[in-house]
């Protein structure tokens, strides 16, 4: 019952459609014990031979406006109240997109998008069934409940009432026990079938070694076994799901016999008509509906309640990096200090950056080399302010880059991420991310500094060729040079490459790096690559290696030191050389 | 995934009839199904009418002899108790015969999807093949459990209520049977613009769907470009056409779905009413025939909500089922082999002039041709995309040739049969991929005829007994996701007992291009060596000083073979071989010295 308190501030807001729903409800409760009356009147008039035609006219005109007006009613009710469950979910939506866009990278590392997806679909339905479904059945069952029980005793007979009603609570008894079980056997049946999704999944991705063994047969002897397994679960459901009807239809048996019984008796004692036994009778097929829904009540209830727990706590976690008080509100431009003493990743043990300092003066190229986790990606992330708490300052012209707001200092920065992720829409919407109102002679500069304008003419639909599975599958280094045209759009104040040339050929690589140099010549660049080419030309180079800078310096400063840096620019070298098929003397 | 693809009236039907074709072999228990329908649609008949007896004949004229009373009462208990224990099982057999349906589209989907041929699945998402034998086939199961049953009991429902009519008043049947068509028209109706509110509305769920998961997929640069309001804007708009999209939808059911049935029913009770009551005028009318008509006219129209309110159902299943039927007719099957009895005994191999391609457009393999003497070793080694892996897969028969051909002892690899082939190539991937279960299951990988000492012997060969003794439960121990709680060495070393187990003539290794860790390093290459012996083997290596005394070496560029011979003449060519040997030792100068 609580989860309707929980929900009390969505009935509150929707005061009006609620109130107006459940009262339309609770009047087609009570003009639905009008026509079994009627019904009953016209049979005992028949019976009496007293009807005339203009009784029956008058009997059956009732029922027809009565129909009509439920049929009416019952439009409104559905509107107001599925309508506005239908609300809670979009409300629900909402509120959780939102929520989801404000979260920090580190809440992303720690989920599974599929389980957020769950969130948003599987949870706010269960709570869009209470709000709808589970309000309806409360109400319904509760007023149709009372108005069918009261109009048998009082209009017809209170002691063939409570005789007839003596079977009922079966009906609500084994509801609820079958709804307890059918939900366990549900569940079981639910993990049977997952056990053979994963099966199927692991069958399809394991399918070379499968066919190497020659163990097809054997593998689908295994599904078989697995997919008997779902039947028998199901079988299990099936069996207690086929029980509640017969379970009703035995104690609505009972009850009608009962009244007939006892009917029959007080109409030989006069205290009964024919046509009100008739009537009775119907009454007592209204009371199903009620008795049932209580059982199912339950089960809506406990769903929509734990569903509701999780989106609030999910909404409860705080956004974690936000704009200090009184955060300047100007975009940061000039020299770039980077001294971090030490940082750690939330939940590490170990620093991923220890005593890493470098100064870039505004329009310098800065290179930094280094394997994967030695830390180029978390220099990278504290200047984006994706992560917080380290020690040491990052100061962006005048201020530290804590003291801007967070839209100002990425306004400043144009990122290329390693993962080169692009939307699925059209490839001039991906490169105007920024600002998809933008000219298309905007677009097509920032395209042909990335070199990749050629590329996207040679596309179907040129420019508006939609990307990913429904359009153009692009190759990779085609879409980090369409993630590096993002990037140059709002012609950014510095630049960072995130390893975001390694797929593109060396030739597009140097015209990439000359164009930017050309384009940049005041602005500043960061660069980070396994490819040394990418860097060579940067104004200062860090080799990083453990969270450490190992060695600083230019191009040249390195070679000459003949230290890391010399040793993997020669294994570069060599590398090519192999690539390209060993032919030295070209 | 949720791709609605449109389907006419027509192609609708057709893979209806398709699945009804499925219940072919279920034909006795559809048959004792319906018996039991039969007889609980006439129980549910013939109660009402023991109601009217009793008032028309007693109740009525005050007759209460106690005899046919009893008898009456009795009737009623038994019809009762018989019918609800017949429709329990009627409703179980029904369910019953639906998942075996399911069951059995669910094994050919199965074995279907191994019978494809590996372009199939380099072309078709892993994803979108588990569907169709799960999700789709879980959406056929509705279909058959709440649209089919429903159907066929509310016909036969329907069909009883009428016979009983007719046997009671002719006249008022007739007149029922208006009924009839209105209640078509309404389902029609409901159907007709049902297809298109349902589909908008599942439409924009999915696109809802999609927003919502790449935005959380690419939220990282939506935030550092800062779009987080526009995005918010437009998800909203996407979440308001979906909002739209259940309004109508909750719109149309209410105006067409159950309210409208009720209004029907309504119209029948007046139909009913006043057809008696005119009759009375003339004469006298029998009280309990016009409850046994209202009683009757109830029961038409429960079968016929249920009914409505499932038909949303049957487009959805009936697009699932044609993806499903989509994939068990893909003609994109593998290689076939011969069944014949030859067999493979020396392992000699040659490759003829084999010119292979993916796409049929640019050759990965340019009439490749060399010769692996029984027992001997042959290397390839070659940069990414220098055709190493293609020689492999089609030595595998993973992929069909369609020029030049591969020898084995003297014969085509075609005309040998499947079973002989995977008994005698033994194949080691380079990522060795566990199955979910234990280790001896994944050394055994299904073959019952290997005791439980060969298992041991097979991880002992390979030095894996070590690591498998020390665990808690041994050669029990669970196997998780792909093998994640172990090593790549481990996991590798596994890979090895199962071949060694299988213990095949022709060993083919696709050798693992990740370091693996140092504690397995010795153990593998040990495992290596003493598997090759007495077998032949075409290695693939990364790693150049693995190789050094196979007996032979080629190396691949762009799919042709440019250097072929033994480590120490390729050396001595100083050729591409050459390069890749300082290369893989670290000595760089002496290479760059022109």
């Amino acid at each position: 019952m609580n989860v309707f308190f929980k929900l009390g501030w969505f009935f509150k807001e929707r005061k009006k459609q609620y109130l107006v729903g459940l009262f339309s409800l609770a009047l087609v409760a009570l003009l639905q014990l009008i026509p079994p009356k009627i019904i009953g009147y016209t049979i005992d008039e028949i019976g009496q031979g007293t009807l005339t035609f203009a009784s029956l006219l008058m009997w059956v005109g009732i029922i027809l406006i009565t129909a009509i007006l439920i049929y009416c009613l019952r439009y409104f009710w559905r509107l107001m109240i599925f309508g506005s469950s239908n609300y809670m979910a979009m409300r629900l939506r909402k509120k959780l997109f939102l929520h989801f866009s404000k979260m920090s990278p580190s809440f992303y590392q720690n989920r599974r998008i599929g389980d957020l997806m769950a969130h948003a679909t599987n949870d706010v339905s269960a709570v869009q069934q209470t709000a709808g479904g589970g309000v309806l059945t409360l109400f319904d069952s509760i007023t149709t409940g009372t108005f069918v029980i009261l109009a048998m005793a009082v209009t017809i007979d209170w002691r063939l009432t409570l005789i007839a009603l003596i079977p009922m609570p079966l009906v609500a008894i084994s509801s609820t026990y079958y709804g307890k079980l059918l939900h366990e056997r549900f569940h079981l049946a639910q993990s049977a079938f997952s056990d053979l999704n994963d099966k199927t999944q692991e069958s399809i991705t394991g399918i070379k070694v499968i066919k190497t063994f020659g163990q097809q047969n054997e593998d689908i002897d295994d599904f078989k076994r697995l997919s008997s397994e779902v039947v028998s679960k199901n079988m299990k459901v099936a069996r207690v799901d086929s029980l509640f009807d017969p379970t009703i239809s035995l104690v609505i048996g009972i009850s009608f016999i009962l009244s007939l019984g006892f009917g029959a008796k007080f109409i030989t004692e006069q205290t009964m008509t024919i046509g009100d036994l008739v009537a009775f009778n119907t009454y007592l097929g209204l009371l199903v509906w009620p008795m049932l829904a209580f059982g199912m009540l339950f089960n809506i209830m406990e769903r929509g309640s734990a569903s509701y727990d999780r989106i609030e706590s999910l909404l409860s976690i705080p956004v974690e990096i936000d704009d200090k008080p009184n955060a300047i509100d100007q975009r940061p431009n000039g020299d770039l200090l980077f001294h971090v003493k030490e940082f750690k990743f939330p939940g590490d043990e170990k620093a991923s950056l220890r005593d890493v300092s470098f100064e870039l003066k505004r329009g310098e190229t800065l290179g930094i080399v280094g394997k994967t986790g030695s830390g180029k990606t978390a220099i990278l992330k504290l200047l984006l302010r994706e992560f917080e708490g380290y020690k040491g300052d990052i100061i962006f012209g005048d201020n530290r880059i804590d003291e801007y707001r967070k839209l100002r200092l990425l306004e400043a920065i144009g990122y290329v991420p390693q993962d080169h992720f692009l939307f699925s829409t059209s490839v001039y919407n991906n490169i105007a991310f920024t600002n998809p109102g933008v000219e298309s002679k905007e677009v097509e500069y920032a395209a042909r500094l990335a070199h990749i304008h050629d590329d996207i003419l040679r596309f179907s639909e040129g420019y508006q060729t939609i990307v990913g599975e429904r359009g153009v599958s692009l190759s990779g280094g085609q879409k980090q040079r369409i993630s590096i045209a993002r990037a140059l759009m709002s012609n950014p104040e510095l630049l960072i490459l995130d390893d975001s040339l390694s797929a593109v050929d060396a030739k597009t690589e140097e015209a990439i790096l000359e164009a930017l140099k050309e384009e940049r010549q005041d602005k500043t660049t960061i660069i980070t690559s396994h490819r040394l080419s990418a860097i060579q030309h940067a104004h200062l180079i860090i080799v990083m290696n453990e969270g450490a800078i190992v060695e600083k310096g230019t191009h040249d400063q390195l070679m000459e030191l003949k230290g890391k840096y010399y040793e993997m620019y020669n294994l570069q070298q060599l590398e090519q050389l192999v690539e390209k098929g060993g032919e030295v003397h070209e | 995934m949720n791709k609605q693809t449109a389907l006419s009236g027509k192609e609708q039907r057709k893979v209806l009839f398709r699945l009804i074709r499925y219940l072919i072999p279920h034909k006795k228990s559809v048959a004792i199904a319906l018996l039991l329908l039969i007889l609980t649609v006439t129980g549910d008949v013939i109660g009402p009418y023991l109601i009217k007896v009793f008032l028309d004949d007693h109740v009525a004229v005050g007759n209460f002899d106690t005899n046919p009373i009893i008898f009456l009462a009795v009737s009623f208990m038994v019809i009762q108790i018989l019918n609800v224990v017949i429709s329990y099982f009627q409703l179980v057999k029904f369910q019953q015969i639906a998942l075996n349906v399911v069951q059995q589209i669910r094994i050919d989907v199965f074995s279907k999807i191994h019978k494809l041929g590996m372009r199939y699945f380099d072309s078709t998402p892993a994803g979108s093949i588990v569907s169709r034998a799960t999700n789709d086939t879980e959406a056929i199961k509705d279909l058959f459990v709440s649209v089919l049953i429903a159907y066929v009991q509310a016909t036969f429902l329907i069909t009883g209520v009428y016979i009983a009519m007719f046997l009671l008043n002719p006249l008022l049947a007739l007149f029922a049977l208006v009924l009839l068509p209105i209640v078509l028209l309404v389902i029609f109706l409901y159907r007709k613009f049902s297809s298109v509110v349902y589909m908008t509305m599942r439409e924009k769920l999915s696109q809802l769907n999609a927003k919502l998961s790449e935005t959380l997929s690419g939220m990282n640069i939506v935030q550092v470009f800062r779009q987080e309001e526009r995005l918010n804007e437009e998800f909203n708009e996407i979440n308001d056409q979906h909002y739209q999209a259940m309004m109508n939808n909750t719109k149309l059911n209410a105006v067409l779905l159950r309210p409208v049935i009720d209004l029907v029913y309504f119209v029948a009770i007046i139909l009913i009413l006043s057809f008696f009551g005119i009759t009375s005028f003339d004469k006298a009318v029998e009280v309990g025939m016009i409850y046994a008509f209202i009683t009757y006219i109830s029961r038409f129209f429960d079968p016929i909500n249920q009914v409505m309110e499932r038909l949303a159902f049957y487009q959805q299943a009936i697009v699932a089922a044609s993806r499903v039927f989509e994939l068990l007719d893909d003609q994109e099957i593998e290689p076939a082999q011969i069944e014949s009895k030859e067999q493979i005994n020396e392992g000699w191999i040659e490759f003829k002039d084999v010119t292979f391609s993916y796409d049929g457009k640019t050759n990965v393999l340019k009439n490749i041709s060399f010769t692996v003497n029984p027992g001997e070793t042959v290397a390839l080694v070659g940069h990414t995309g220098s055709g190493k892996s293609s020689i492999i897969n089609l030595l595998m028969r993973f992929y069909e040739f369609e020029h030049g051909d591969i020898i084995i002892d003297g014969k085509s690899i075609k005309s040998y049969s499947k079973k002989e082939l995977r008994k005698k190539l033994g194949l080691v991937l380079q990522d060795s991929f566990l199955f979910y279960g234990t280790i001896e299951s994944n050394i055994r990988l299904f073959d019952e005829n290997l005791t439980d000492q060969d298992v041991v012997e097979a991880a002992k060969f390979v030095q894996a007994d070590h690591f498998i003794e020390k665990l808690p439960n041994k050669y029990q121990q669970k196997v998780t996701e792909r093998g994640s709680t172990f090593s790549s060495g481990q996991r590798q070393l596994i890979a090895f007992a199962r071949t060694v187990a299988a213990n095949p003539k022709i060993l083919i290794l696709d050798e693992a291009t990740a370091a693996i860790d140092t504690e397995t390093e010795v153990a593998i290459q040990q495992s290596l060596e003493k598997m090759r012996k007495g077998r032949t083997t075409i290695a693939i290596a990364h790693r150049l000083s693995t190789i050094q005394d196979a007996e032979q070496i080629l190396v691949l560029h762009q799919g042709e073979i440019v250097e072929s011979g033994t480590h120490q003449q390729l050396l001595e060519q100083k050729g591409l071989y050459h390069k890749m040997y300082l290369l893989q030792n670290g000595i760089v100068e002496e290479s760059l010295a022109k």
